[in-house]
């Protein structure tokens, strides 16, 4: 039990490192804040150009 | 101030115990002579000085340099808004942290620095790191926390002045170019007369863009699930590739020299950079991010369970300055050829980036800044010991370029030998049969001798010997795959800078949606890198001793630029009496870039000053002995040395400019000529736990 916990805390870990819960973090911030909701999709894309228009990988 | 709680005595017994393992392990490593050293020594004397440098040193500086205050609102909780400001975990944000920075310069660096032995490196590496890189990392994330996550230019703009801030752009810039064109060559010279390696390395494309395919059209944004279907087809490119190298129809489409694998890259570097985002690049960044991660902690674990002995000695000889792999002494060479392990200040643009936005709590920037980079630091470490669990011989054979050690095996090996360092060409080609290589000569760059030692590591453990080819060209593909990223990445970010800079000139060069902008300026970004690559591949003295030391100088003038900003902040800020905490780490590096400057620029030696090479060369022109064939090419390389000393100048002449700006500022700030006025956003109190 104990280790199906840590397994479930592991792959909730790298759902948030890679990104995977960015689109259910931003909806529930656009709804709050009753800003326009982008489509998963549109987020996708938008955050890939936010990403890549700056530094953000090291030499 | 904040008061310090009571030390416990068993806490005090534990420090003072980790304290003597670190120094009985630096001794072992230090004073051993005339036997090999177990590598856990090294690995243990790296871990007590991480510890104690995390546990005192990063706490003095987050208690009373710093002073951060957990009851300040960061910007992630002020401006929250779910997309660029983000409260977020604080081990997401280290995971996300340490994978920006970690990039192929802790991998490469140590592993040229081997040439000195393995202790000026390591050392280098451990202390370095903790007072210098550390340091840098932290106050210049700290700094940007405090300003709403503004950018190291930014920064230096509004707290030093406008020069400084325009000087840092294009300095920036700069450094991107030479970045890029020697992680090129890096490439270049893992992948040349190399079918395996360049077969693997090409099937990852259209497996990126599959990806990317099912990412924005199938799935958008599960990157999990697409990372772990790229990684599994990615280690069948990895397996296929032994079949295309043994192939006689298909191995001659993957087999190139140098000068044309540079050009491939080239081409390759301009589409990845104007093709959509989402289609190679994203993708492609994914899988290396999830594959570096994995192999980096496959390290860690390969080194412990195997425990391999250091073959290599703590020093050689050519810590008299007479090195193949680049020319020059320990002193400045060794500091500018180990930068990203130790001190990188390209990493401070990634600290003033997204960071800043993403973290939850002031106080956890200690963990992240500091901690983060002590990660960094000790992959430095792991490299230093791959490179040091081969037999020296072969470690220079690899290492050496043809036109030190000779053009041919036998020539090589007679050369290599002659040093003391033992080497067959016999041996070399069973070597390179067994990882599956056509051959391991002048494989300059450091990527195949890392490549050899950690397949010598993980086959060496749990019995996996008949992997040994498969692990080498996992090794190869890991490296080239994330050095790609980088590539690509970097012109796309180097392509943006230049368009905001042209379009103060010409407004429709700076819209970063008009295509034919788009083109014009990755043009000219790849033009830049891709000019200074193939100088690189045709040198016959090895591209590294040019452009690795270049790299080097640049990437930490960078560093210098940030802690000329965080030591102005801190004056600012009232805390003077510890600015040495950022100056002694920024005098080290102005008496390290400015001598390597120099002594690349002006040094007698032709293998080290650039202008000598060129003189010399200039002279065997006039006297008429270099063949007539060669002398269209020889005056080229007399232009290329005297450009690389006109960038040198360049380099050093942007920051002695914002040095001079900065000290400046401190002399006026210190001695109340001035009133500081410090540029943070607002205090407001946090209503969120930690």
């Amino acid at each position: 039990m104990a280790l199906l916990t840590f397994i479930q805390r592991i792959w909730r870990f790298l759902r948030e490192v890679s990104g995977d819960n960015d689109y259910a973090r931003y909806l529930a911030s656009a709804r709050e804040n009753g800003t326009a909701v982008m489509t998963a999709e549109q987020f996708y894309l938008w955050q890939l150009r936010q990403k890549y228009s700056r530094i953000n990988r090291c030499c | 101030m904040r008061r310090v709680a009571a030390v416990k005595p068993l806490t005090t017994i534990v420090w003072v115990f980790v304290a003597l393992v670190g120094a009985v392990a630096l001794g072992m490593i230090a004073f051993v002579r005339g036997e090999p050293v177990n590598a856990v020594w090294l690995v243990a004397a790296a871990a007590c000085c991480y510890a104690l440098g995390y546990r005192f040193y990063s706490r003095f500086v987050a208690l009373r340099v710093l002073e951060l205050n957990d009851q300040r609102a960061t910007p992630a909780e002020r401006l929250e808004d779910g997309r660029d400001y983000v409260l977020t975990n604080k081990w997401v944000v280290f995971g996300h942290h340490f994978a920006a920075i970690a990039g192929p310069g802790p991998l490469v660096g140590p592993i040229l620095a081997a040439q000195f032995g393995y202790l000026p490196g390591t050392l280098w590496i451990v202390a370095g790191g903790l007072l210098g890189g550390c340091v840098q990392d932290f106050v210049t994330l700290f700094c940007s926390i405090r300003r709403n996550g503004k950018s190291l230019g930014q920064m230096a703009k509004e707290e030093i002045s406008e020069t400084a801030g325009w000087t840092a752009l294009l300095a920036v810039l700069f450094i991107m170019i030479i970045l890029i064109a020697v992680i090129a060559l890096v490439v270049v010279n893992a992948l040349k007369s190399s079918p395996w390696g360049l077969s693997t390395i090409s099937m990852i494309i259209p497996i990126a863009m599959l990806l990317g395919i099912y990412l924005r059209y199938f799935r958008a944004g599960r990157v999990r699930e697409a990372s772990v279907i790229g990684f599994l087809l990615v280690l069948g490119a990895v397996i296929g590739g032994r079949y295309v190298a043994e192939s006689p129809t298909f191995a001659h489409y993957f087999t190139y020299g140098g000068l044309s694998l540079a050009w491939i890259i080239i081409i390759y570097g301009f589409l990845t950079s104007v093709l959509p985002v989402w289609l190679l690049l994203a993708p492609r960044d994914y899988l290396a991010t999830f594959i570096k991660l994995g192999t980096i902690l496959l390290l860690a674990v390969g080194i412990l369970l195997a425990h391999p002995q250091m073959l290599l000695p703590p020093l050689t000889r050519f810590t008299d300055g007479s090195g193949p792999i680049f020319a020059g002494k320990v002193f400045p060479f060794c500091f500018i050829t180990i930068a990203c392990g130790a001190i990188s200040g390209f990493h401070s643009l990634i600290a003033s980036g997204t960071t800043p936005k993403l973290i939850r709590k002031e106080s956890q920037a200690r963990m992240i800044g500091y901690g983060g980079m002590m990660m960094e630091s000790f992959v430095g470490v792991m490299a230093m010991v791959a490179a040091t669990v081969l037999q020296p011989g072969v470690y220079f054979a690899i290492n050496s370029p043809a036109g030190v050690v000779g053009a041919t095996a036998e020539k090589a090996a007679a050369t290599i030998s002659g040093w003391g360092f033992p080497v067959t060409a016999q041996s070399m080609s069973d070597l390179a049969s067994r990882v599956g290589e056509i051959t391991l000569f002048n494989r300059t760059g450091g990527a195949p001798s890392l490549a050899v030692g950690m397949a010598h590591i993980f086959s060496g453990t749990l019995g996996m010997g008949r992997l040994e080819a498969i692990w080498y060209h996992f090794a190869i593909m890991f490296e080239a795959l994330f050095i790609l990223t980088v590539l690509d990445a970097g012109t796309r970010v180097g392509r943006f800078m230049l368009q905001e800079l042209l379009g103060h000139f010409w407004k429709p060069l700076g819209r970063t949606r008009w295509y034919p902008g788009v083109l014009i300026t990755s043009a000219i970004i790849v033009a830049a890198w891709g000019y200074f690559l193939i100088q690189g591949v045709v040198d016959p003295l090895g591209g590294i001793n040019s452009l690795w030391p270049l790299f080097g100088i640049s990437n930490q003038l960078l560093a210098t630029i940030a802690l000329c900003v965080a030591t102005t902040i801190l004056i600012k800020m009232g805390k003077k009496r510890y600015a040495w905490v950022t100056l002694a780490p920024l005098a080290w590096l102005v008496a390290v870039t400015m001598t390597a400057s120099c002594q690349k620029i002006w040094h007698p030696d032709p293998r080290i000053g650039f202008l000598a090479q060129a003189s010399g060369l200039s002279a065997q022109l006039a006297a008429g002995t270099i063949p007539v064939a060669k002398v269209a090419e020889t005056q080229h390389l007399i232009f290329n040395l005297r450009l690389d000393a006109a960038v040198t100048t360049i380099f050093a002449s942007l920051v002695l400019v914002i040095l001079a700006e900065s000290g400046r500022n401190w002399w006026l700030h210190a001695f109340g000529r001035k009133t500081p006025v410090l540029r943070e956003a607002p205090m407001v109190l946090s209503r969120l736990t930690a």
